[in-house]
């Protein structure tokens, strides 16, 4: 009976309507189980059907033979007509095995539909129709939202960024390269339930979309943006204990609501003299200068030369015969005498960073740079190639790491270096000249970590430190410490005079001043843009080889960045900076100010109290995670 | 069960109720995503039944139906899951509204709505402006709504109304005329002037059509199938015998010539009309016929050998270049095939074989939307001439956006659907375009998955099973090449729709019968559905009038 077997249609065990779906999935089940059901009934009945009473009536004779029956009505027309009945059940088995293909392998096997999943619209609706986690910094209260959903008076539900500008490079937008908004809540439609799912009441996870809490400190973060108005510079201030990015801020930055209008983002990306969309602190080379000493001078303890001394003369330091003399920053009248690696450091000796470079040579120069993550190349032009560095992070997965992925500072350090670039890579020039600011507070991360140890910097809070290289044993860092600390502290040091209120404070903090020249382009002061040259070359009998447009350098006038490391407080370092201000003039005049004035910041936050900011504590307001769904 | 009209009526009644469940589903599934569902609309699709059971009646009470029923069951079933997805697709604002963006905009909002109330705890919702409820599973009643716009009139005036009904109306006059003895043997006396008066009309739609679309967007020209396939199943009724008497292999010239000539007649309209999926449904339907009725070995292998010939030929030609340069010789074989194919043909195979990757932007057929969408955004343009990396990174996009997009996002979509589909409604299945003709296999799989696949491929063989049904029991030559030729017709289309769908065959923008929401396509499968079932019923009548007498039944069943 028809009804008899509806009724036991393999209808699922009834869970109680959780979800809103559930109604709607189970009756598409019901509805196609049904549906199968009937054609299966009708199929049945296709078999069982003789045609009109025929057989009733008589019109075929019972007692014939089975074999002559069966070849009764059996023409070649009719054979025909029943192998027809065949092919079109082989054509409808061998389209439906591709519905199965596609609905069951393709996602997992099927390479080029992988790849072009992301052309799938069902995933971009779905990203749009589910929203995406809130940011919080690393205080994790709700009123201090770095990403939030707002209702406008209209009811448009939109994302907002209070700190908007502060964060433009981290959260980065839609367009472009994927920033940590992108790398957080990426979504799979794949990730969506079917009916199936939805009845049984599997819950479906949309990790994608819950809340994070990253280690940035909003007010920090405040007061690198208010030190760097007007600049163009970074700010990259660590905690060396654990490797949380506590600040991480480029100038010039951009609007992220501004940019939601293509044609800003076009205006901006063409804007090639201020560059507002690169991130600065993770993607801008610059020449380190004196701050490369803090690398030199690690190399110079791993290798066990820290006791040697050298003479800085009026002569300068000639590394090879012929080559330019090394002089200090105040020409030949700078003379600072025979002294030793403190020393050397205090006043920021050039020549005595020179010769150490020389004579560590490049190999133990490599060494020390790869336990630093400076990625070491054996050629100028691969070096130069600038690849990106995604393995440095500490992240839960390796979208936030791209997201983040700062260009590999490097060095070259190949055969081919001579003692001459030895002696300049000594102290910042030459082939040590592609250092990023992450790179820089890295290096003096290492030196602020209680162990000697490198962390790998991250800005998810809930994850566990991890470590890049145990760089120099404790005692050793200890000893960097106490050198560094000459720089802010000592009677000669060049940071002195700035840290004064710092030392006022009560902070022993450490540094690096770093001065460095760069010859940039000439710029259009209608266009901004680069100006440039038309250049032709000719072959000797006067045929044009090629044309093209040169860029004219600026070599009378070369920019003059500053930089500033700083680690404090010194007995145990809570943070670990670089600061860079581009065209800043000397170090000690426009980078360590803002360094100093971040160290007395976090003191204010309490970042100095027993080790732990005290707001790192409070408990998180919200729960972060949506719960699951049923 | 037995064939009779009640146990029929009942499964029908069945179908209305499975229905009803289907569009609460779609119902429900709406509210989720903040709009309503037509209650007019819903209404008309069921009113639908109302002549469908009539035709029922009609037949077993006036017409003394005796013939199989599982025909028309079984159409109605393909009919009602065909008038649920149209329902289902045509609620959908995003589907249904001129502006697309809008409707798009207000489901998102509502989507977003509802995650917010579910998963938001107090402080955030708070935060946010909105009453500070707990996070907990929303009441689907009290989602704000977009309320349907189909009014009455809307209802009255639209084609979903009036193309069925014009279909019921050509499924009785089919039956009625079919049903006489008289009509089929003028038929069939007359099947060359019938073929040739209705190229009359086909050339008026040949001149006034473009793109191949006429009126619009539709293919007046599908009821012709009728005729020519008549015509065709005359012709080779009056010749069978004498094309089976063959000389090495092959018949003689006067009997095969006026064969070829009524083959030929029906593929010049249709290559005007650059309907390439109706000649291939041709070119399956006339082959059918003729191994039916000429079933000699070396004819079979002749004919079954050219037909994989040309096609092989053409998937040749087809190939992508550089799978071409991996065989040997064959580039030199598969150039001037490629040169000769009309444009669109190539890009559909290319759509076939290769969809996933974009042609080179060179390609003849593919250059010149290329270049417009190019010429559209100068931005593009001038990215696409910085470096060939980019070039071909845009040249993606463009194809997906453009050429590739409807076919991309259906297998997408049945990707999504898996097994048991996303659910009726919960699916996104109006992102294919024409997802409610061509492309509604691509929204059957996503919404209800593998199940609802096989439903619609099982209830197709059903029906060819009962057709052949019908041309087995057929007691003379003309009907029984008629009802296998409307059967063959009938698989023929429904497999090369799916099949284009599930990339098994190129896609040729045909409909699936009874199922895609086609205006003269409907009415025609239910014309070609009346004529089966007259021919069923007149099978069946003369052997309950043969019946008492034994010794004629018997030789009557031999025949």
């Amino acid at each position: 009976m028809p009804f008899l077997l509806l009724l036991q249609s393999p209808t699922p065990t009834p869970v109680p309507p959780h979800v809103p779906e559930w109604t709607s999935a189970l009756l598409t089940l019901v509805y196609v189980g049904a549906f199968l059901l009937l054609i299966l009934l009708l199929y049945v009945a296709l078999l069982r059907y003789r045609l009109g009473r025929a057989r009733q009536s008589g019109a075929v004779p019972d007692d014939l033979p089975k074999a002559v029956k069966k070849r009764l009505g059996s023409t070649t027309t009719n054979r025909g007509l029943k192998a027809l009945r065949w092919v079109f059940v082989l054509l409808a088995a061998g389209v439906f095995g591709f519905h199965i293909y596609w609905a069951k392998y393709a996602e997992s096997s099927n390479q080029k539909f992988q790849e072009l999943s992301y052309k799938d619209l069902r995933n971009r609706r779905i990203s749009e129709s589910t929203l995406r986690g809130w940011i919080f910094d690393r205080s994790g209260r709700l009123d201090r939202a770095l990403a939030l959903y707002r209702r406008e008076s209209n009811g448009d539900i939109v994302r907002a960024y209070p700190m908007d500008k502060a964060f433009a490079h981290i959260f980065g937008s839609d367009r472009g390269d994927p920033g940590l908004e992108r790398a957080l809540f990426g979504v799979q439609s794949g990730a969506m339930p079917e009916a199936l799912q939805v009845v049984n009441g599997e819950s479906t996870s949309r990790k994608a979309n819950a809340d994070v809490r990253i280690t940035i400190d909003r007010d920090l973060q405040q007061t690198a943006v208010d030190q760097l108005k007007g600049k163009h510079g970074a700010v990259v201030v660590l905690n060396p204990q654990t490797g949380e990015v506590l600040a991480l801020y480029s100038e010039p930055s951009y609007s992220l609501k501004d940019v939601e209008d293509e044609a800003t983002w076009i205006r901006l990306e063409a804007n090639e003299r201020d560059k507002p969309l690169v991130s600065r602190a993770l993607g801008a080379y610059y020449i380190p200068g004196s701050t490369f000493k803090t690398v030199t001078m690690t190399a110079a303890f791993i290798a066990g030369l820290q006791d040697t001394q050298f003479t800085c003369s009026g002569g300068g330091y000639v590394a090879a015969p012929g080559a330019n003399a090394i002089l200090d920053d105040g020409g030949a009248g700078e003379v600072h005498g025979t002294i030793g690696i403190d020393t050397a450091f205090e006043v920021s000796c050039n020549q005595y960073f020179a010769q150490m470079g020389v004579k560590l040579g490049a190999q133990r120069l490599k060494q020390a740079a790869q336990l630093l993550g400076i990625g070491t190349y054996d050629t100028p032009v691969e070096a130069l190639r600038g690849r990106k560095q995604p393995e440095i992070w500490n992240a839960s997965n390796d979208a936030i790491k791209r997201a983040l992925a700062p260009r590999e500072a490097t060095i070259v350090t190949g055969k081919q270096v001579t003692r001459y670039d030895l002696a300049l890579i000594g102290y910042g020039q030459g082939y040590a000249g592609q250092m990023t600011p992450l790179q820089m507070a890295l290096a003096a991360s290492a030196i602020a970590n209680m162990e000697g140890k490198l962390m790998k910097p991250r800005i998810e809070f809930d994850r566990p430190p991890e470590m890049f290289k145990q760089v120099v044993p404790p005692q050793t860092a200890q000893r960097l410490r106490e050198i560094m600390g000459l720089v802010t502290g000592g009677p000669r040091g060049t940071a002195r005079g700035v840290f004064g209120p710092v030392k006022a404070a009560g902070i022993n903090t450490g540094g690096k001043t770093g001065t460095a020249q760069k010859v940039i382009p000439v710029y259009d002061p209608k266009t901004g843009q680069p100006k440039t040259r038309h250049r032709v070359e000719k072959d000797n009998k006067g045929n044009i080889i090629r044309e093209y447009e040169e860029m004219i350098m600026d070599t009378d006038h070369p920019r003059i960045d500053a930089w500033f490391l700083c680690i404090a407080p010194l007995e145990r370092p809570q943070l670990a900076m670089a600061v860079i201000v581009e065209g800043g003039g000397y170090g000690s005049k426009s980078a360590a100010p803002i360094a100093a004035a971040l160290v007395l910041k976090a003191k204010e936050l309490g970042y100095f109290n027993n080790g732990i900011p005290q707001k790192a504590q409070s408990k998180l307001t919200t729960p972060a995670a949506p719960k699951p769904r049923r | 069960m037995k064939n009779r009209a009640s146990s029929h009526l009942l499964i029908i009644f069945l179908i209305v109720g499975l229905q009803v469940a289907g569009y609460f589903a779609v119902h429900r599934a709406g509210l989720l995503r903040g709009y309503e569902t037509s209650v007019i609309g819903g209404v008309r699709d069921l009113l639908m039944y109302v002549p469908l059971i009539a035709l029922v009646l009609w037949l077993s009470r006036a017409k003394r139906f005796a013939g199989n029923w599982i025909l028309f069951t079984t159409a109605v079933l393909l009919f009602s899951i065909g008038m649920l997805i149209q329902y289902r697709l045509y609620s959908d604002p995003e589907y249904n509204s001129r502006n697309r963006a809008e409707a798009r905009a207000a489901k998102t909002d509502a989507m977003r709505t509802r995650y917010i109330m579910e998963n938001y705890d107090p402080a955030k919702k708070q935060m946010m402006g909105l009453p500070p409820t707990p996070a907990q599973p929303i009441d689907i009643e009290s989602l704000p709504r977009k309320p349907s716009n189909y009014t009455l009139w809307n209802a009255l005036t639209s084609s979903y109304t009036w193309v069925p009904i014009l279909s019921f109306l050509a499924f009785a006059i089919a039956y009625s005329l079919c049903v006489h003895d008289g009509f089929l043997l003028w038929l069939q006396r007359n099947s060359f002037i019938v073929v040739l008066v209705t190229l009359v009309p086909l050339a008026m739609a040949v001149i006034t059509s473009s793109a191949g679309k006429a009126l619009g967007n539709m293919t007046p020209w599908e009821p012709a199938k009728i005729p020519f396939l008549i015509g065709f199943a005359g012709i080779l009724t009056a010749r069978y015998k004498d094309l089976a008497e063959t000389y090495w292999g092959i018949p003689r010239a006067r009997d095969i010539v006026p064969l070829v000539v009524m083959a030929i007649i029906p593929f010049i309209p249709f290559f005007a009309l650059k309907d390439f999926g109706q000649m291939l449904i041709f070119t399956g339907a006339y082959v059918t016929l003729y191994l039916v009725a000429v079933r000699r070995w070396p004819q079979l292998l002749l004919f079954v050998g050219s037909v994989l010939l040309v096609i092989s030929l053409l998937v040749v030609g087809a190939l992508p270049r550089d799978v071409q340069e991996k065989v040997p010789l064959l580039p030199i074989l598969a150039r001037p095939i490629s040169a000769a194919l009309p444009a669109r043909i190539q890009q559909r195979f290319h759509l076939w074989l290769d969809g996933f990757d974009p042609p080179s932007p060179e390609v003849s057929w593919w250059k010149k939307d290329y270049q417009d969408a190019l010429n559209k955004d100068p931005r593009l343009k001038e990215l696409a001439e910085q470096s060939p990396a980019m070039e071909k990174t845009i040249n993606v996009d463009i194809w997906f956006d453009k050429l590739a997009f409807q076919p991309a996002q259906a297998v997408f979509g049945m990707a999504a659907g898996r097994t048991t589909g996303r659910g009726l409604g919960l699916g996104f299945p109006e992102l294919v375009p024409i997802a409610d003709s061509d492309y509604v296999y691509a929204a059957i799989a996503e919404e209800t998955g593998l199940v609802g696949g096989l439903v619609v491929i099982l209830a197709i063989l059903v029906f060819i099973s009962a057709g052949v049904r019908t041309s087995l029991e057929a007691r003379d030559m003309f009907t029984k090449l008629c009802a296998a030729g409307l059967t063959a017709v009938f698989g023929f289309q429904a497999i090369v729709n799916m099949g284009g769908i599930t990339r098994a065959l190129p896609m040729t923008g045909i409909t699936l019968p009874f199922v895609s929401h086609g205006g003269f396509s409907l009415i025609t499968s239910f014309a070609m559905l009346g004529m089966l079932m007259a021919f069923s019923h007149r099978s069946a009548r003369d052997k309950m009038l043969a019946a008492p007498v034994r010794g004629v039944s018997v030789v009557e069943a031999v025949q």
